[in-house]
């Protein structure tokens, strides 16, 4: 009797507050605590552990672990990567072999996208209620790679579309989807086209050796950046970087032994690593640049910009924190140094 | 005061007269692992009855009586041993005097390795590449089949069902006389493994595991000087590789290891010698999908000829010396045809230079066709305070000699690496009475140019000399017997307090956790035998920063068993994680729940 009581109380009690709040509230409602700011995606330890998600807000308050934080359970072994759409996140754990689904905003989660139709999967992009994951299947295998095309209202694979081995960063481009075949284990040089009207492929476009990121500028051009093969596979070649017009490449070629990673855009100027060094090339150039930024030097395990700053990761020695660091591009200063959770594979803008 | 001399000086000689016979005996028996020639070092000793009681691993042997570490990945999964905050190829592991870490990787996985059959297992803590060679740098651990030429004829069946529908069994038969001895054993294991991860839903999938393990031994008695001894195994390990608890597998590791062992041995009244030929071999094959047919493997063959000799000069000194050719070669997936040989010699002097004291002195050198083998010394000694109290010490410079993996594996592996090196010292204190044993030691070690694999890239990495690493820590030992009437009760418990610091970092090294605890508690009444055993495993971290752990676990168990039939017939029961614990060895990798065991053994 007391204990009813007692709840009773307590369910009144609630009401008030709430509808109290209610009342009070005049300006627009939050969506949640991850609204304002950055994720960093933390693989985590391999085979042991499970990735994490570091949260680092606009007034500069970093929060490790977020993800577990709020729904008390694991992300899953190595989160490969995180992409935002719609109201949503969709996070990829490729030793898991899912894609966990949670709201962008508060990290409750929503869903998974799972089963044996996801095998190593890598990222995800996504167009109206479709989501495209490429997955390298068995690892082993070099010709059992296929992008899932997913129905995201009931988070359900509906499609595989084959394609060459290591699929992995994809762009969204119209009605076509630009897959790198970076090569999984192995290496590859092609960049996979699919027509998203009817999820067929077309005849790849021949890239550079290990193409490892991709992206588009304002007028429309498509960069693709091809790290080389590096000397320990015995056939060491150069590192590309390649523009794409209408299907037609122009390549801009490296030095021999020389890697290029990490490929970004920040207004008509683009990004990227080379031997512990951050180049920065125009969009119009007709050749790299042969000097690099003073002040941004850093062998990073990834590195992206957005808005004027260059956020570039150090996964330090694989089995600790990493960290990140944020440079002001117009001063090339540091501005902040972050501690990320373990192995900080990438950052994903709010 | 002349007489009193005098007095000294026979005691001395007598005493040591009945040292030197105990001295050839043990050394002709035990070799290098013979307690005398490691007077400043403790040595403990597992025989028949405790390593035969049940069939185990030598891992889950090892854990439950001697206190010792291991790194598990789920049970029946490899496991690899720490001790004294040492890494995995750091403790050398050796089958009748031969080294049998692998050639490949350094290490022995200890949950493929049986224990059963085996009649002796030597555990010597510290320092140990003089006697022993490259990794003994945590310890040395020998597992040896004792010859023993006296009539005997018996033949034991050996059969167990387990939780996870487990089924073991072993067959061993022996024959003796006065020239003549032979052993065969035949064992085989399967198990489904499929334990649930408590406080989840899920259980240890692909996680089931079938082995078998043939041996021979055979002795012979040429003439009162002269003995042959060969020893033979085959071992077949095939598992599949469980998942954890984020991670699905679909993996499956195959493993063969074949031994071959002849050993002559020559002696006389004031020398001892044993002339060892040894073939190893050993194979793995992963499978990434155990459905596909594509696999990766490795392989290595050693040929080893290993020649000791010991002379006693008088009853109170003795040399103890050795040379040995270690000729191996490698290749694998990823390892092109290698080969490399060592040949290392050792040279030891034992003197009794007091009754009360004994000490050795001993060096080592070798030569490599692949890399530089450092040049090692050591000494060590016990004074007697008292026939109840002794007190130990030693100091020891060891090395750990590069791997075939550490050096070719392609890609990656680096052709420049040094050896590691290591010195420790070491102090201790015992105390003996007829009731109470106890001892206390303490010890440091720092060990240099320790092989890490770092990052180049993040997909390529290979392997350094960069890790520094300080180690030091208390171990203490106690046993106690007590006898009412026909009722024998004993307690053994051990405690070890362990700081492994990566000197760069300033950090405990992972997965070396500060306290480990052990207590068994045997009840003994006629036929009846209750052992209970009760664990401490402190909390361990999984990052080099010190952030994350895996957690601290208590862990009983318990054995009764009940001889009957003329001491024919044994029937056991056990039952493994008494209070249905949830704990993790590796993070995020439970081990079993409660479980049980049922033992019948019979000999003839």
């Amino acid at each position: 009797m007391n204990k009813l009581k007692l709840l009773s109380i307590l369910f009144l009690t609630l009401l008030f507050t709430y509808s109290c709040n209610n009342d009070d509230t005049t300006a627009p409602l939050p969506l949640g605590d991850y609204e304002n700011g950055y994720f960093i995606t933390n693989e985590g330890p391999f085979q042991n552990g499970s990735g994490t998600l570091t949260f680092v807000d606009d007034d500069g308050t970093v929060t490790q672990n977020i993800y577990k934080t709020v729904n008390n359970e694991d992300l899953g072994n190595i989160v490969q990567s995180m992409t935002l759409y719609g109201d949503r996140a969709y996070i990829v754990v490729n030793n898991s072999h899912k894609v966990v689904v949670a709201n962008r905003y508060t990290m409750e989660k929503q869903g998974t996208i799972e089963g044996d139709d996801i095998q190593n999967p890598r990222s995800f992009v996504a167009v109206g209620n479709v989501g495209y994951i490429s997955n390298w299947g068995d690892a082993s295998n070099a010709t059992d790679d296929y992008i899932a095309v997913v129905d995201l209202l009931s988070n359900t694979v509906t499609d595989k579309i084959p394609v060459g081995e290591g699929p992995e960063d994809m762009l969204v481009d119209g009605d076509v989807i630009y897959v790198n075949l970076q090569g999984g284990f192995g290496q590859n040089n092609k960049v996979e086209v699919i027509n998203i009207d009817d999820n067929t492929t077309g005849t790849p476009i021949t890239v550079g050796d290990v193409p490892n990121t991709i992206t588009k500028d304002a007028s429309g051009v498509i960069w693709v950046l091809c790290g080389g093969k590096p000397s320990f596979t015995g056939s060491e070649t150069n590192g590309s970087l390649v523009k794409i017009v209408n299907n037609t490449i122009t390549s801009f070629d490296f030095g021999d032994t020389d890697h290029p990673a990490n490929l970004s855009i920040d207004g008509n100027q683009l990004y990227y690593n080379l031997n512990g060094k951050v180049y920065a090339m125009s969009t119009t150039a007709s050749e790299l640049p042969t000097a690099e930024i003073s002040g941004l030097d850093g062998f990073y395990y990834s590195m992206t910009t957005n808005n004027g700053k260059l956020y570039a990761t150090d996964a330090g020695n694989f089995a600790s924190e990493g960290t990140l660091k944020v440079y002001n591009l117009a001063t090339n200063a540091l501005e902040t140094t972050i501690t990320t959770g373990i192995i900080p594979g990438s950052v994903v803008f709010q | 005061m002349k007489i009193r001399i005098v007095f000294f000086f026979i005691t001395v000689v007598a005493y040591a007269q009945n040292d030197t016979i105990h001295l050839l005996d043990e050394v002709k028996l035990y070799g290098n692992f013979s307690p005398a020639i490691n007077s400043g070092y403790q040595v403990q000793i597992l025989t028949d009855s405790t390593i035969n009681s049940r069939q185990q691993s030598l891992g889950t042997l090892l854990q439950n009586k001697a206190n010792l570490y291991f790194k598990q990945n789920g049970f029946g999964m490899v496991s690899s041993i720490s001790l004294r905050g040492s890494g995995a190829s750091h403790t050398g592991v050796y089958w009748n005097g031969i080294a049998i870490n692998s050639s490949l990787n350094g290490q022995t996985d200890f949950s493929t390795f049986s224990a059963n059959s085996y009649n002796r297992i030597e555990i010597r803590k510290g320092g140990g590449s003089i006697l022993f060679g490259s990794g003994a740098i945590g310890g040395a651990i020998n597992i040896s089949d004792q010859i023993i030429f006296t009539r005997k004829k018996e033949t034991q069946i050996n059969l167990a069902l387990a939780s996870y529908n487990t089924q073991k069994t072993l067959v061993s038969s022996q024959y003796g006389n006065q020239s003549f001895y032979a052993k065969m054993v035949v064992e085989g294991k399967r198990s489904d493994n499929d334990y649930p991860y408590l406080g989840t839903e899920l259980v240890n999938e692909n996680g089931n595991y079938q082995n078998y393990h043939i041996k021979a031994v055979l002795g012979y008695v040429i003439n009162s000087n002269n003995q042959l001894h060969l020893f033979a195994t085959h071992s077949n390990n095939d598992r599949n590789l469980s998942r954890t608890l984020t991670a699905s597998s679909r993996s499956k590791l195959k493993n063969k290891e074949n031994r071959l062992l002849l050993d002559w041995k020559n002696f006389g009244a004031s020398y001892n010698s044993s002339l060892k030929l040894a073939y190893l071999n050993e194979e793995y094959n992963f499978f990434f999908n155990k459905a596909s047919s594509d696999f990766s493997f490795g392989k290595s063959n050693n040929f080893i000829v290993k020649y000791n000799y010991t002379y006693f000069f008088n009853n109170t000194l003795s040399i103890h010396s050795g040379v040995e050719n270690t000729y191996s070669t490698a290749n694998g997936t990823n390892l092109k045809n290698e080969d490399r040989n060592n040949v290392e010699a050792y040279l030891l002097v034992h003197q009794k230079p007091l009754k009360q004291l004994r000490y050795n002195i001993s060096l080592r050198k070798g030569f490599s066709s692949v890399y530089e083998i450092p040049f090692i010394y050591a000494a060590d000694l016990k004074y007697s305070v008292s026939p109840q109290v002794d007190i130990n010490a030693n100091f020891s410079t060891n090395y750990r000699l590069p791997t075939y993996n550490d050096l070719f594996w392609n890609p990656g592996g680096n052709p420049d690496l040094l050896a590691e090196d290591s010195t420790t010292g070491e102090i201790g204190f015992g105390y003996h009475s007829k009731k109470i044993t106890l001892s206390l030691g303490a010890y440091s070690t720092k060990s240099n140019n320790l092989i890490q694999w770092r990052p180049v890239t993040g997909t390529f990495w290979r392997p350094v000399n960069v890790q520094d690493v300080s180690s030091y820590g208390v171990e203490f030992d106690m046993g106690i017997q007590h006898q009412i009437g026909i009722h024998q009760l004993s307690l053994q418990a051990t405690y070890a307090y362990t700081v492994s610091k990566d000197n760069t970092l300033d950090k405990q090294l992972i997965y070396v956790p500060f306290h480990k605890s052990n207590a068994i508690l045997t009840y003994q009444h006629k036929g009846l035998t209750i052992n209970f055993n009760e664990q401490y495993t402190g909390k361990a971290f999984t990052t080099t920063s010190n952030t994350q752990s895996v957690a601290a676990f208590w862990l009983s168990n318990i054995e009764i068993y009940k001889t009957v039939l003329k001491q024919q017939l044994t029937v056991g029961l056990s039952v493994n994680n008494l209070w249905n614990t949830a704990y993790e060895s590796i993070a995020f990798r439970p081990m079993p729940n409660r479980n049980f065991e049922l033992n019948i053994n019979y000999k003839f």
